[in-house]
């Protein structure tokens, strides 16, 4: 069984396997993943041993996980991984730079679908997978790709059937909330709009320095608060005819609970807050609720970071008027269309979405895999590192899930435009008035953008 | 403003030579004097020591400490462990020769062309030419980027520092040269001439006589350009790759997603900025004296 | 930047003494002169080919319609056309004199009361000039990042000395109405050293006899310095002053790292605006157009306040 693992990786391997094994899934999860050629028939993990790829990773806690058992992928494989990770702004517009000069410098990168996925599918910047996956010399026999959730492998097709990505992570909006706060005031965790707007107002106590909400207020990494609110609502932000929603009266009552909780309930500042400022609040315990994606279990628990360790609740977002969601986005990884190494490439975007990486990423609290194997481990697994309640958000989460973000061309735009708006209302302005005229702004860009 | 009233020692100093038995009245407005002077200083030079020791603060202290309130100054037990992350997350010295490599070339080509440069300009008095030079300094940074970017793509120079080296020479070049300019241009000609009139060209004239003489300019040319150069972020932002990165974009990198992360910023900053700095404070003389010696033999 | 201090600084005084020099041996007026043009070529060639190509591509995408990832198609001066109705741009405009404004009036404030102080001696000068000159040198990077903390309107540093003194605490880069100020409070930390080392060269070149004059005729320190010391340093502050205009116009990393030009809008200048539109929006075309007029504000900028330098200089 272990054969093809060496050193030091073998402990934590074993480990794992347990759990995989406890979790009942030995037999179905195919824990013979690393097995030698021969008993995999053709396909060889050594095949393109000696060959060197370049791999560019967004910065967060995936692109952690991924540097961290580099070592084993290479010694699997022999093939040399030369890896970096670029912040996340700056790594879509390097990439997107990159592509467009038609040389780029590496043959494996992530995308956020929710920005770039019309854009390099547009520009067929990375290659169609399909043909990989249905070649049995290149995909291992137990990759099981039927395990990853349909969502998920929707959300990585582009409109044409092209699927140029994989699966690397999904991100799920909940909410973050502070139990002591809320037990002090003999509150239960919201379960509608109505009442999380009452919560907040309870719990806000300016005078102690303590907020009842906090949530992004700047421009652009604002809009997916609102489009919470909005999904709530039954409303996408641009339905399936790709008519704009954004200033229907779902979108105007969303932008007045956007702007209700963060001008009277949200600490002063708050207009320029990104998710640091809000996970600075929170962690101090001068927040009591804050809605954000599901990656920050990690800072919130840990006591070197945080003064509210084992006091942070984990919630699913609460049912709106119309309907409940969580905002969901996602991140891909796949091959550059112009690499002279794809199968090599391919070997390690394979490796990346396997199910011992996908456990991972969620036994460490680093985000929320796209294979529905990993939640059945994690919950029994004592490697479990992020708080039960997390998971169990995460999987209250999944069957709420809904893209917070319109699939257009001009994503990057669209955020801009309305969250203009968005900080607009904090500073006082109408919703009906600001969210007509960022949609007005917005028409011909999108127009202008889609028929292209 | 109260500003202005600061000139005052400089007449009492001025008048050092004065009466040989002064009165207690007059010692006290001079110690007075002294004082609100000394005030002065302090209120001067303290925003750079205030922010400075801020950064070392928060470089040395624990992530809960550094976002308490009220805020915790004075770091209790001081920790390395902000340095410690920092290494180990990023190759930092591999980074650190980047930036010598990149601002190292770059000053040098600089000084190469623009000590000859600027000595031409300041003989031929041609302030038209300098505009030139200066032009390359004021067209906007961003500008460079996607049509330099897409060039250095197709000559495959991606991926090594070459295309640092060379849009770095857009910094370099002007600050070398417009220094340059300065000196040569305060500097007596007389020197020069008589090596003209013994027979030297133009060029040995210049090598053997002029620029001796404007070694202290080229100095202060070399450590501005090479600090400026230093610390760029857009170019590097943009042109660098994984090997290539120079340290101020390696410092943005360690902004990460979903953590944050004040201490280890602190850290990173302050390993940026204390090389420059330190030098900073040891070559000041240099760089007030480089900068001034023209105006002095000017006027 | 800050480089071309030494540059313009020197020449203030520099104008008189060169023009006698020419009726030396070997030496007819232009054609004595020219030869020296040779020394300056390479330096002229080594800059021409890194910006000549740049420019011309910058002005061959100003007038297409291109997005990355799209097709692009020539379009005239449409995005110039488009710069012109931009509610956006103009506001960029506004956002940019507002902060050059201050960013320029008072680094060269402060900067020529530092370099007041700084000319006189007392112990320790040389060490507290050093430690005085050191914003100047840090990486705007690194600082920036560091000033974002310290602005933090509930944990800040900044909030917490205020509150010292009794003062409220404010939003900083955390309110629209804040946001230049603060911004303009991390560049004056930056580049008030700079001016006063230009100024500091102006005062050192100062001759000594009008002093000694003035203080026969009685004068008071604060009237030597305004009669005698500002107009005899004025062509440095002027010196410094376009280098502070032109640098303050092109502001870039302190802003970009700590407001991104937020909150909303409210501190997104030309700069700011343009790197948006360049490699958020990736309008390549549009982005170009705007850099083309961007350019031409500052060249024309710079110009008038050369033409205004000419004149302190003469007077």
């Amino acid at each position: 069984m272990t054969h093809s693992v060496k050193g030091a990786a073998l402990p934590r391997r074993t480990v794992l396997k347990q759990a995989l094994a406890g979790a009942g899934l030995a037999s179905a999860a195919g824990l013979g993943w690393w097995q030698p050629a021969e008993a995999a028939g053709s396909f060889d993990w050594k095949k393109y041993q000696g060959t060197s790829i370049e791999v560019s990773l967004t910065k967060n806690t995936r692109g952690d996980l991924l540097q961290k058992y580099q070592k084993e992928f290479e010694e699997l494989t022999g093939i040399k991984v030369g890896a970096e990770q670029v912040p996340e702004q700056q790594h879509r517009q390097k990439v997107a730079i990159e592509f467009t000069s038609g040389a780029p410098s590496f043959d494996v990168v992530t995308a956020s679908w929710h920005v770039q996925k019309r854009l390099y599918g547009k520009g067929k910047w990375f290659e169609d997978l399909r043909p990989f996956l249905a070649d049995a010399t290149l995909t291992a026999p137990d990759y099981d790709f039927a395990d990853f959730a349909k969502g998920a492998v929707d959300y990585a097709t582009q409109p044409d059937g092209r699927m140029d990505t994989l699966p690397l992570n999904l991100d799920y909006w909940i909410i973050y909330w502070n139990k002591e706060l809320f037990q002090a005031k003999g509150l239960a965790f919201p379960k509608n709009f109505d009442e999380l707007i009452s919560a907040a107002q309870t719990l806000n106590d300016p005078k102690k320095g303590i907020s009842g909400w906090v949530s992004r207020g700047m421009k652009n990494a604002n809009v997916p608060v609102w489009t919470s609110f909005l999904l709530g609502h039954g409303v996408d932000p641009i339905d399936a005819a790709g008519k704009l929603q954004t200033d229907t009266p779902e979108a105007i009552a969303a932008a007045e609970i956007y702007k209700r909780l963060n001008r009277e309930f949200a600490p002063p500042g708050v207009v320029g807050f990104n998710w640091n400022e809000c996970q600075t609040s929170f962690v101090q315990g001068k927040a009591a609720m804050w809605l954000d994606g599901i990656g920050f279990a990690l800072p919130l628990e840990d006591p070197t970071r945080s003064r509210i360790v084992g006091k942070v609740g984990y919630g699913v977002m609460p049912a709106g008027p119309k309907a409940q969601h969580s905002a969901l986005f996602g991140d891909g990884i796949g091959i550059a269309a112009t690499s002279k190494n794809k199968q090599a490439a391919w070997l390690y975007c394979q490796w990346a979405t396997s199910k011992v990486m996908q456990s991972r990423n969620l036994l460490g609290g680093y985000g929320s895999p796209g294979r529905q194997s990993a939640f059945t481990t994690a919950l029994t697994s004592p490697d479990l590192k992020a708080p039960k309640e997390w998971v169990e958000a995460m999987s209250g989460s999944i069957k709420i899930a809904r893209p917070g973000l319109p699939e257009i061309f001009a994503v990057t735009e669209f955020r801009d435009t309305f969250g203009v708006a968005l900080t607009n209302l904090i500073g006082g302005a109408d919703p009906a008035t600001e969210l007509k005229k960022a949609t007005e702004a917005f028409k011909p860009v999108l127009e202008k953008t889609e028929k292209a | 403003m109260d500003v202005m009233a600061v000139p005052t020692p400089r007449t009492t100093q001025r008048r050092r030579p004065a009466p040989a038995v002064p009165g207690v009245g007059h010692r006290l407005r001079r110690l007075a004097g002294k004082l609100g002077f000394a005030a002065s200083v302090v209120v001067i030079v303290s925003p750079a020591i205030l922010v400075l020791l801020w950064m070392v603060s928060l470089s040395l202290k624990t992530e809960i400490d550094n976002i308490a309130y009220p805020p915790v100054f004075i770091p209790n037990p001081p920790t390395l462990a902000n340095f410690t992350e920092v290494f180990r997350n990023s190759p930092l010295p591999h980074f650190a020769i980047n930036s010598l490599i990149v601002s190292g070339s770059a000053t040098l080509i600089a000084l190469l062309v623009g000590v000859p440069a600027g000595y031409g300009i300041a003989k031929a008095k041609a302030s038209k030419l300098s505009v030139l030079v200066l032009i390359a300094r004021i067209t906007p940074g961003l500008s460079y980027l996607i049509p330099l970017f897409t060039l250095f793509q197709f000559f495959h120079m991606t991926g090594t520092l070459l295309p640092l080296v060379i849009t770095h020479l857009v910094i370099t070049v002007p600050v070398v040269t417009w220094i340059m300019i300065g000196f040569f241009e305060t500097m007596s000609p007389e020197l020069e001439e008589a090596a003209l009139i013994d027979g030297c060209t133009l060029w040995q004239a210049f090598y053997y006589v002029a620029v001796p003489l404007a070694r202290p300019g080229i100095v202060v040319g070399f450590i501005l350009a090479f600090i400026f150069s230093w610390n760029d972020f857009i170019f590097g932002a943009v042109l660098s790759g994984r090997e290539t990165r120079t340290l101020p974009v390696a410092i943005y990198n360690v902004l990460t997603f979903e953590q944050v992360a004040w201490g280890p910023l602190a850290a990173a900053a302050l390993l940026v900025t204390l090389p420059v700095l330190v030098l900073t404070v040891f070559i000041q003389r240099e760089i007030v004296t480089g900068l001034a010696a023209g105006g002095v033999k000017g006027g | 930047m800050s480089a071309r201090t030494a540059e313009l600084g020197p020449s203030p005084h520099a104008g008189a003494s060169v023009a006698p020099s020419s009726g030396r041996p070997g030496g007819r007026g232009y054609g004595r002169q020219a030869r020296y043009y040779g020394f300056v070529a390479p330096a002229l060639l080594l800059m021409l080919s890194v910006i000549v190509f740049p420019w011309l591509f910058t002005l061959w995408m100003s007038v297409q319609d291109w997005q990355i990832g799209q097709r692009h198609s020539f379009v005239g001066l449409a995005n110039f056309a488009k710069i012109l109705t931009d509610e956006r741009f103009r506001d960029a405009v506004v956002h940019t004199v507002y902060f050059t404004v201050l960013a320029v009036a008072l680094p060269v404030v402060f900067g020529t009361a530092a370099a007041v102080v700084f000319n006189e001696k007392f112990p320790l000068r040389g060490f507290l000039r050093g430690i005085f000159i050191m914003p100047m040198m840090a990486t705007p990077v690194a600082v920036a990042l560091v000033w974002t903390m310290m602005f933090h309107p509930q944990l800040g540093v900044l909030n917490y000395l205020l509150s010292l003194v009794g003062i409220p605490p404010q939003l900083w880069v955390y309110d629209q109405s804040t946001v230049i100020p603060s911004l303009v409070l991390v560049e004056v930390w930056h580049w008030t050293p700079l001016v006063m080392l230009i100024v500091l060269g102006g005062l050192a070149a100062l001759p000594a006899e009008p002093y000694e004059s003035a203080r026969i005729d009685g004068a008071s320190a604060w009237q030597m310095f305004r009669y005698i010391t500002l107009p005899l340093v004025l062509p440095f502050i002027m010196v410094a002053v376009i280098i502070r205009t032109i640098d303050a116009l092109k502001a870039f990393d302190t802003i970009f790292v700590i407001t991104q030009g937020g909150p909303g809008t409210a501190s997104e200048t030309i700069n700011l605006f343009l790197y948006q539109q360049a490699f958020s929006f990736f309008n390549i075309g549009y982005a170009s157009a705007v850099v083309v007029v961007f350019f031409a504000i500052i060249v024309a900028l710079s110009l008038v306040l050369l033409v205004v330098w000419q004149k302190t200089r003469w007077t």
